[in-house]
């Protein structure tokens, strides 16, 4: 059996988030940021960790529609705010162009930074419908890729921009 | 398969298929280590030591909870990291999970706290408290080398040297050759994987052995080293590398990290896990790529190359790690700086010094992108001061498509290829002579300069090239485990990880083109030392050649199996029969039985079966090995246009193009992307990336807004061009070509930026290009005048 171990005393406060539409209620450290409690008390692991000082945009995540980073900001301040991971565009048109297009120009290798990028792609599809690809590259400014040198990513958001139907874009 | 044609249907080698692997990555589903829960499993957070060298005068645990945090001390029975070069003189290190008496750079683990969340965990490292008394740091590599450092590494040592080398095949050269000497150095480098390294482990009962899942490019090899460090068999530990995020050589190593968690899981019998974070990365693991040349070019009045004398340092930190060793790089410059030409002389020596920095690594390319940037820079150097074009001076000694197979001046046998038009295309992709006109106009604060940079990689090392470089592991025959299923499924178990280079797809692809069999069909099995051959695992551009060649010759040795069952159950001659759409045939294709229907007749019906079929059925074990070893050599120029301003030192890459030889290529779509993505890394490399350390070694860009990797908006335009010159010694006519994209690119743009300052005098000798080395060569250069 494995030997019974005391921990120092945790304090953790109960807060209630909207995660994917669902309502959870969440029993963790104050000091837990988003990430964490997407990952570890949600179950939710798209969401990537890749430095979490904000920089490396893996852990991007939609915050009431607009893509935020995860790893900034403890995980009580989101109550009341609508947040959706890449779990949540299972069935969404446009992410749905996208992971095709992502595929067909190889704008993945080892996938770590796949959904941070799709979450930010999504977006600069549905704000910059006319984006050309200076844009597009200073849009990315936000996402680090190690693997791809970042020419598949920008060339599949490129064609889901020209081939993506403008009408039905705002994917909600 | 030696001299087929690349397959021409669409799935096969040579089509650019999509990715088996994407979908699980696009829908968010991808594992990687930190995505796996465990019942009752604890975190583990490190105590780092905070200076560089010291010694460990006494240990406190905080109060009262004593139990959750571990020291060497506690671990007895634990024995250090060894990785010994077996070449003579080597001095070797022990390397101790955790630090035992001393610690030898910052970040070196001093204790193990654990608890039931990483902050929790993180909470008890503050609480611990460390007495050092400072020794004298060893911060550079010169004074390593040179004997004239205040600090010694290692007490039992005479230096602080790992191993010192000499190639010496000096031979007498012209009076009249130009000599150009220059001291020209590469930093030291994260590699910086998106995902870092981790652990999760746990002792199972039932199986009787370590359970242990790590981010790993070599299972195998860790499997191993484990083993030997915790003093169990290697049946007792089982390594799994599940979703890895980013390799690039990071993840080429035995941890002190898998052992501290996998004696811990032991312990404790709890499951153990260990996620690193970025600081950890930056602050602890800044491990690759700084090298400082002292060399000399001589070439003959027409530019022809005369010889190089060289003498090399390597900053290989404080020990040695497993299992490439402390000596991997300066073996590799010693063996590779000639590149890929000809002449009459060479000479080089090199050191490997011990610094109180972390221990080196290979980085993508490993050596390569170093000896690259010092001879290419120089014979830039060299062209400039005999006023003729950069392309001009190397067409005089690239070794010719004539010339091969062709052995070098340090007995390198170049398998293929057409160096010279490789190099010509590439200068002609650029528009070489538009953009020459286009610096003749820009004489004012910003500068246009031009570069190029050509070279030869090495893939595949085979086993008599490691040996020769004394390093612990070597590589020997690369096997796969095949099997057709009940259902017909082809499945493959390959003792090599992929973390990104798409090996699900391209073997697959292989696989094939011998049987026929749908991509969809193949289900590739690897990363787990459970089922899967042993193998030293992804390094060195060596899978599409060693993997590719393994799956090659099992998928043979099946597709005789095959053919024999479905002659006696088409009633027809085997050797009529050919391998397509999942089925077996007959030529004219008027029979025909699916892979399907002989899998269910050999598992579920034998009745049909003659008496004499070979009761070893669907399944087999085949290997591989290149004959000769030497490896496989693509090779690539890559050629730039940069813009400088003379004022900020800002450099920025204007155009850039590559012509590449990977030989026959499995996938070029794929290719393309460990191209441009060894690009992206390389031009980090050549203007971005550093990790400085001061005088007390204490490194001093810890995260990522001071250690900058390029981002979207860095990349330059690009065109690449693709030659496929068939390797002649590989199973299909395929070349490793993984590392090539990152070797090239500081040669070729620092090239441009000397291009570009020479109307001023100034050079530049060092990458990455800051602004600061770039203002700082304008003033010496203002100053010298």
């Amino acid at each position: 059996m494995s030997q019974s171990l005391e921990f120092p005393e945790s304090n953790t406060v109960t807060f209630r988030l909207d995660v994917n539409g669902q309502p959870r209620e969440i029993n963790a450290e104050a000091r837990t940021h988003l990430a964490d409690v997407l990952r570890e008390h949600c179950g939710l692991t798209a969401t990537h960790l890749g430095c979490e000082q904000g920089v490396c945009g893996a852990c991007t995540v939609e915050i009431d529609g607009v893509p935020q980073r995860s790893c900034l900001q403890s995980a009580a301040r989101f109550e009341g705010r609508q947040i959706r991971t890449l779990e949540a565009f299972e069935d969404d048109a446009l992410t749905a162009a996208l992971r095709q297009a992502f595929s067909q120009e190889h704008a993945l290798q080892c996938g770590y930074c796949t959904p941070g990028m799709l979450i930010t792609a999504r977006d600069i599809v549905q704000r910059l419908p006319h984006a050309d690809e200076a844009r597009i590259r200073e849009e990315l400014a936000g996402n680090l890729c190690r693997c791809t040198g970042y020419r598949g990513i920008v060339r599949a958001i490129q064609h889901v921009l020209e081939t993506y139907p403008q009408e039905s874009s705002d994917g909600s | 398969m030696t001299g087929a044609p690349p397959d021409t249907q669409a799935k096969g080698i040579g089509a650019r298929l999509a990715r088996k692997e994407d979908a699980r990555f696009l829908a968010g589903r991808g594992q990687f280590v930190a995505d796996i829960r465990m019942p009752s499993m604890l975190d583990v957070a490190f105590v780092r030591a905070p200076v560089a060298h010291a010694r460990i005068v006494e240990i406190e645990k905080p109060d009262g909870w004593e139990s959750l945090v571990y020291t060497m001390a506690d671990m007895a029975g634990v024995k250090p990291i060894v990785a010994a070069s077996k070449l003579p003189g080597f001095q070797v290190s022990e390397q101790y999970p955790l630090a035992k008496d001393k610690v030898r750079f910052v970040g070196e683990m001093v204790a193990m706290c654990v608890a039931p969340s990483r902050a929790r965990a993180e909470d008890l490292a503050e609480q611990v408290f460390v007495d050092y008394e400072d020794l004298p740091v060893v911060s550079d590599m010169h004074a390593a080398a040179n004997g004239s450092a205040e600090g010694k590494l290692h007490a039992h040592w005479d230096s602080n040297v790992f191993l010192e080398t000499q190639v010496d095949n000096a031979a007498a050269m012209a009076d009249d050759v130009v000599s150009l000497r220059r001291s020209l150095s590469t930093s030291r480098q994260c590699q910086v994987p998106l995902e870092g390294r981790g652990v999760v482990c746990y002792w199972d009962h039932r199986l009787g052995r370590l359970e242990m899942t790590s981010a790993a490019q070599m299972p195998h090899i860790n499997r191993t080293g484990l083993a030997e460090c915790l003093g169990l068999d290697e049946g007792q530990v089982r390594v799994v590398s599940p979703d890895v995020g980013g390799g690039f050589g990071y993840k080429g190593i035995l941890l002190p990290e898998e052992i501290c968690c996998a004696w811990l899981a032991m312990q404790l019998d709890r499951p153990i896990r260990w996620i690193e974070d970025r600081n950890e990365h930056l602050s602890a693991n800044a491990n690759c790529r700084e090298h400082a040349y002292d060399i000399t070019v001589h070439v003959d009045r027409s530019g022809r190359l005369a010889g190089i004398d060289c003498d090399a340092i390597v900053d290989s930190g404080a020990y040695s790690s497993y299992p490439f060793s402390a000596c991997l790089e300066a073996a590799q410059i010693g063996s590779i700086l000639p590149g890929p030409y000809k002449m009459d002389s060479y000479r080089c020596h090199t050191r490997s010094a011990a610094t109180n920095k972390p221990p080196i690594l290979p980085y993508r390319g490993v050596a390569r992108t170093g000896v690259c940037f010092a001879l290419e820079v120089m014979l830039d150097i060299a062209a400039r001061e005999l006023g003729i074009e950069p392309y001009e001076l190397r067409e005089r000694s690239l070794v010719g498509a004539d010339d091969m197979p062709y052995t070098n001046i340090t007995n390198k046998l170049f398998d293929s290829g057409d160096y010279i038009a490789c190099m010509q295309r590439a200068v002609e992709a650029l528009d070489w002579s538009g953009w020459r006109a286009r610096q003749a106009e820009a004489t004012g604060r910003k500068r246009i300069g031009l570069g190029l940079a050509t070279f030869c990689e090495q893939g595949a090392h085979g086993t008599s090239v490691y040996h020769g470089w004394g390093i612990p592991m070597v590589p020997g025959y690369e096997q796969c485990n095949a099997r057709v299923t009940t259902d017909g499924i082809l499945e493959l178990y390959l003792g090599a990880h992929s973390h990104g280079q798409s090996m699900e797809t391209t073997m697959a692809q292989v696989a094939h083109t011998v049987l026929g069999i749908d991509p969809q069909h193949v289900r590739i099995r690897h990363g787990d030392t459970d089922g899967s051959p042993y193998s030293t695992g992804t390094w060195g551009s060596r899978n599409a050649v060693m993997s590719g060649g393994a799956v090659a010759a099992a998928c043979e040795k099946l597709a005789d199996r095959l053919r024999y069952l479905a002659a006696h159950l088409l009633n027809v001659a085997a050797d009529d029969l050919v391998f397509k759409n999942g089925a077996v045939a007959t030529a004219d294709g008027s029979r025909s039985i699916t892979l399907v229907e002989i899998a269910h007749t050999w598992y579920r019906a034998p009745q049909r079966l003659p008496d004499d079929v070979d009761p070893a059925g669907l399944g087999l074990v085949a290997g591989y090995k290149m004959r000769p070893d030497m490896g496989t050599f693509s090779y690539a120029t890559h050629a730039c246009a940069v813009e400088v301003d003379t004022v900020t030192g800002a450099v920025t890459l204007l155009d850039y193009a590559i012509c590449e030889d990977g030989g026959v290529l499995i996938n070029p779509m794929v290719v393309e992307g460990q191209l441009i993505g060894g690009l992206a890394q390389g031009i980090g490399t050549a203007l971005y990336e550093e990790m400085p350390f001061d005088d007390e070694a204490q490194p001093l860009a810890s995260t990522l807004a001071d250690y900058m990797v390029p981002g979207a908006a860095e990349m330059p335009p690009l065109r690449i061009e693709h030659m496929q010159t068939p390797s002649p010694f590989s199973s299909f006519g395929q070349k490793g070509i993984g590392e090539g994209g990152a070797i090239a690119p500081p040669a070729a743009i620092a090239n441009a930026v000397n291009d570009a300052l020479a109307g001023l005098g100034a050079e530049i000798h060092s990458v990455p290009i800051s602004p600061e080395r770039v203002i700082a060569a304008l003033e010496a250069a203002h100053e010298s005048h």
